[in-house]
């Protein structure tokens, strides 16, 4: 007995080396799935607020940039909006009418910190569960999709970037309404893939590739991407699609969590269809 | 000895600061090579830190990583091994007659000789396994293993020239 404990004592610091490790080997193999291991992200306050710091800096060599980028969305809503439109004949008038219901509902946030060479990449917003942000949100920017917003704190949020094998977005041609999953496995922050959409459908180059909706994250017809190229195997009923996303990853500035008012009551309507 | 606690203390901050607010954003060749400066915190360590010591400011420091990069146990294994590793090799690479006490493992006191074959044993050891775990999907094993022997050698350069420019700051003071 005595010889045992000598041994267990000679080998201690090994001992402890496996204990540390299996720890930590435990973290990164249960890191997506267990909710303690997700903790461990940059939406910890001290992480979060250490990186608006560098923000605060840097966002001085891009705001001519994002000044631009703002006054071409606010351009393309001004063209939305129903004071660009006159009425070409005098026959219709409208009124407060309650056919439609809001559905969504944005939060803006600010990205200030994240990450696009990475082989799993994240952001980190400057707002969170206070602005009303929560798991499972989507992230749209300016031009298309981001992510999906993965653990928040008070103040901040992790998302995890489209750029990550993980995330697999429900998408469909905006021309034909084919669906398919993006997903990215081109290792390049430009393009991503898009699977599943069978060999019988019509995919031309230059097509626009845009959410599809209905899953509660991302509102549907949100431009994703556009096609670059479509091959196909022989021996596979898919086409291999590379779209090169419109969103520029590597310089997100603004971004907005989608809120999904009608969430709830869908889930509810889905789980109660499942059982 | 509080003076040493203090500078390794300061050490740590800077040089996790430096990490995660600069390096980790420097684009080289579309994220192709990555240098990990902050080993060499751990690499600087003093050498009679007992085992445990050295195995817990390991996982400590990893973790701390992990938060910055949301990667969690990745940072962490790859340091807790490299401190094993430096346990180890410590012991190796030791002259006859043992350290003197409060030798510290830097190039101007120990010489380049063995400072490259101790710094560059634990920063290779490290970037491998920390490139090797960043990478689920075994295709690109070859250029993974290309990528993390490139970004070790920027780290180590790095390691250089810090401790080339902090050198000459002590003398200055002096």
């Amino acid at each position: 007995m005595r010889d045992l404990f000598r041994f267990l004592h000679r080998i201690r610091s090994t001992l402890m080396f496996i204990g540390l490790m299996l720890v930590s080997l435990v973290l990164l193999y249960n890191g997506n799935a267990h909710h303690r291991a997700q903790a461990i992200s940059s939406s910890n306050s001290v992480v979060g607020t250490i990186f608006s710091w560098r923000k605060e800096i840097t966002d001085y060599a891009s705001l001519k940039e994002v000044n631009r980028k703002l006054a071409e969305e606010n351009a393309r809503w001004r063209n939305r909006h129903i004071s660009t439109y006159t009425p070409v004949e005098g026959l219709f008038a409208r009124i407060h009418d309650s056919i439609f219901q809001q559905e969504y509902r944005v939060v803006a946030a600010k990205v200030v910190n994240s990450t696009w060479h990475k082989p799993k990449n994240f952001l980190t917003l400057n707002k969170g569960s206070r602005a009303g942000i929560r798991a499972d949100m989507g992230v749209i920017g300016t031009n298309g999709i981001v992510g999906i917003v993965r653990e928040t704190t008070p103040s901040f949020a992790s998302v995890i970037s489209v750029l990550s094998p993980e995330i697999k977005t429900s998408v469909q041609l905006r021309r034909t309404g084919h669906f398919g999953l993006l997903y990215w496995d081109t290792n390049d922050p430009a393009t991503a893939s898009v699977i599943d959409i069978a060999k019988h459908a019509r995919v031309a180059v230059g097509d626009t590739v845009e959410t599809r909706g209905g899953d509660g994250t991302f509102p549907s017809g949100i431009t994703v991407g556009v096609v670059e190229s479509v091959e196909d195997q022989p021996g596979n009923n898919y086409h291999s699609i590379i779209v090169h996303l419109t969103e520029d990853m590597t310089s997100t500035g603004f971004v907005y969590a989608v809120d999904d008012l009608q969430r709830m009551e869908r889930d509810s309507v889905q789980k109660a269809h499942a059982q | 000895m509080i003076g040493t606690v203090l500078a390794n203390i300061l050490r740590f901050v800077v040089l996790i600061l430096i990490q995660v607010l600069v390096l980790d954003h420097l684009d080289v060749a579309n994220g192709f090579m990555v240098p990990y400066l902050y080993v060499l915190f751990l690499l600087m360590l003093p050498i009679e830190l007992p085992a445990w010591a050295q195995l817990s400011i390991g996982a400590l420091t990893g973790i701390t990583m992990d938060f910055f990069s949301s990667t969690p146990g990745m940072h962490m294994s790859a340091c807790v091994l490299l401190m094993f590793t430096r346990i180890h090799l410590l012991r190796l690479l030791s002259p006859r007659e043992g350290y003197e006490f409060g030798t510290r493992p830097t190039l101007p006191t120990m010489g380049f000789a063995w400072y490259i074959t101790y710094a560059g044993i634990l920063i290779v050891v490290h970037h491998l396994w920390l490139f090797i775990v960043e990478l689920h999907r075994f295709d690109g094993f070859f250029l993974t293993f290309f990528r993390a022997l490139l970004s070790a050698v920027f780290t180590f350069a790095l390691c250089l020239l810090a401790q080339f420019l902090t050198s000459s700051a002590d003398r200055e003071r002096r």
